[in-house]
């Protein structure tokens, strides 16, 4: 009894020895992948000063992604009015998939059907591989994800990389919007209009202080409400 | 916004009854481990309480996962996510745990029971003799993997809360010890009332020895329900928003008041505390005893689950 007590104590030291050996292996490699890293990371900019709310963009994303009544991978939140009329105004604000670096739905998916592209830094969704447990959805401290009713697989804004940017357009949203309020492009290009943009405007990103890095700037409306 | 069913709700109360007979199961299973190696020895097969935990611990787990498959939008693709596994994902990494426990829970239980089962073999089919006798060769690093595994499990049921970034109240470290310290207790409950079902005698030894590590179990769990709650105070902002939101006035606040600390901690605790461990049990002090530590625990599962997803960052 007792030798075979030590023997499993020995068994069970060397099992975990392995098992770290073999974590540290995979971070090396890991960092390794890092250094070879793509030239395109997509972002987008919705400008709440030039936002009119007329939702040209909604109607765009469900039209080109084929998103089923009921649900949305896109809204644009109305709040107001504010101020005393005849000066009076709404502010308009825009919920979809932030497109974190760091993101909590990729990270809690068991099968891994929740994924960053590679070559895009776009967020996406194998609905193939997605068993509907709705784990992501629940871990989305922005709460965007929804059950496609469809397909059944949980379902986001994915940059129109599957329909528009596939064809190399722009978004369905960026390419509707009547007032330019959305900038899409390349935050490793110098030159593309986001990073012009984002140089020049104060631009603010929602719970960053979750850590998970959000790629979706927004430029605030100088009239909104200020709440604290 | 009513108690069961609000905007930010996503899990509703199948998974806190998988998290229940998850954690049932891992805390029967180290309870009949306990029982064998510090109360019975080598007769362990043939109390009541022990056969009890054996017939509670892969009937719960397997029930439990039975919930989880018909819980996903997609039941029928559920043999994804034992092929494809995300070494990030608290729930892949708990379906591995899930597996391992499993093996190790059936071959525990088949060597607890290798004298009946050889003797039922003997002239049926003498080839399992060949193999209990391999597989016994092998005993401790079974219980030990057992003992592991178990508590494992027991703590996942909370890590698989505790990884969801947008609910303070269950990003909370002390979450998946609560979970491990509710779920033992509730092993060692469902073990008690299945044994006394069973007609074991509610005096015998392990209901004392039970009833005497019930109530450091209990203590600690109220530690960790005060730390729990402290933990979110002390945070302030949302976490602070959310304690309130949980244990305040309204439907949870009397869930969290009168079922889980009333009924499903002191009420066992005072039971245990009232009749020590050397004073004569009856049949209906173990069975009511059992029944409300096991109330208290599914409560508590409820609790956390729903008030934790109420109130986002």
């Amino acid at each position: 009894m007792e030798n075979s007590k030590r023997r499993f104590l020995k068994g069970t030291c060397a099992l975990l020895a392995g098992a770290s050996g073999a974590t540290l292996l995979a971070t090396v490699s890991a960092s390794n992948e890092a250094k070879a890293e793509p030239s395109v990371k997509y972002a987008l900019i919705h400008d709440e000063t030039k936002c009119i709310g007329c939702k040209a963009c909604e109607v765009a994303c469900r039209e080109t992604n084929q998103v089923p009544e009921g649900v949305a991978r896109l809204k644009i939140e109305q709040t107001g009015p504010y101020g005393e009329y005849p000066n009076q105004f709404y502010h308009f604000s825009r919920k979809s998939c932030q497109h974190c670096e760091d993101a909590p739905c990729v990270n809690v998916c068991p099968t891994g059907a929740a994924f960053i592209d590679k070559e895009t830094g776009i967020v996406s969704v194998d609905a193939w591989k997605c068993v509907g447990c709705q784990y992501c959805i629940a871990a989305c401290p922005y709460k965007i994800r929804f059950i496609n009713p469809v397909t059944h697989a949980a379902d986001k804004c994915d940059f129109c990389r599957e329909t528009n940017l596939a064809q190399g357009k722009q978004p369905a949203c960026v390419a509707a919007c009547p007032t330019k309020a959305l900038v899409f492009g390349n935050l490793k290009d110098p030159s593309s209009q986001v990073v012009q943009v984002l140089k020049a405007n104060p631009t603010q990103r929602a719970k960053v202080d979750l850590g998970t890095r959000p790629k979706l700037f927004r430029i605030v409306a100088k009239s909104g409400e200020v709440a604290i | 916004m009513s108690a069961l069913h609000f905007d930010t709700l996503v899990w509703h109360w199948p998974i806190a009854i998988y998290l229940f007979l998850a954690g049932a199961s891992a805390g029967a299973m180290f309870f009949a481990v306990l029982l064998k190696h510090f109360v019975l020895k080598h007769n362990a097969y043939q109390s009541g309480f022990v056969q009890a935990a054996c017939i509670v611990a892969p009937v719960a787990v397997m029930a439990g996962l039975g919930i989880l498959v018909l819980d996903l939008t997609k039941p029928l693709d559920f043999w994804k996510i034992l092929v494809f596994y995300n070494p990030k994902s608290v729930m892949s990494m708990g379906v591995l745990i899930l597996l391992i426990y499993q093996v190790f829970m059936f071959m525990w239980i088949g060597l607890l029971f290798r004298k009946p089962i050889d003797a039922w073999c003997e002239s049926r089919f003498p080839i399992v003799l060949k193999f209990t006798a391999w597989l016994s060769r092998f005993e401790a690093t079974i219980t030990g993997l057992l003992v592991i595994f178990s508590l494992a499990l027991g703590a996942y049921t909370g890590f698989l809360l505790s990884a969801l970034p947008g609910y303070p109240m269950l990003k909370n470290p002390v979450l998946p010890l609560l979970f491990l310290a509710s779920g033992l207790s509730s092993g060692a409950a469902s073990s008690l009332l299945g044994g006394v079902l069973l007609n074991a005698n509610p005096n015998a030894k392990e209901v004392h020895f039970i009833h005497k590590v019930e109530i450091p179990l209990i203590l600690l769990e109220i530690v960790l329900i005060f730390t729990f709650f402290m933990g979110l105070v002390l945070s302030g902002g949302q976490s602070k928003f959310a304690a309130f939101n949980a244990i305040g006035y309204g439907f949870w606040g009397w869930v969290f008041w009168i079922g889980i600390v009333g009924l499903g901690l002191s009420g066992p605790l005072a039971m245990n505390l009232f009749m020590t461990a050397t004073s004569k049990r009856k049949w209906a002090y173990v069975a009511g005893t059992a029944c409300l530590s096991l109330i208290g625990v599914l409560l508590l599962r409820n609790f956390i689950l729903y008030t934790g997803q109420m109130t986002v960052v």
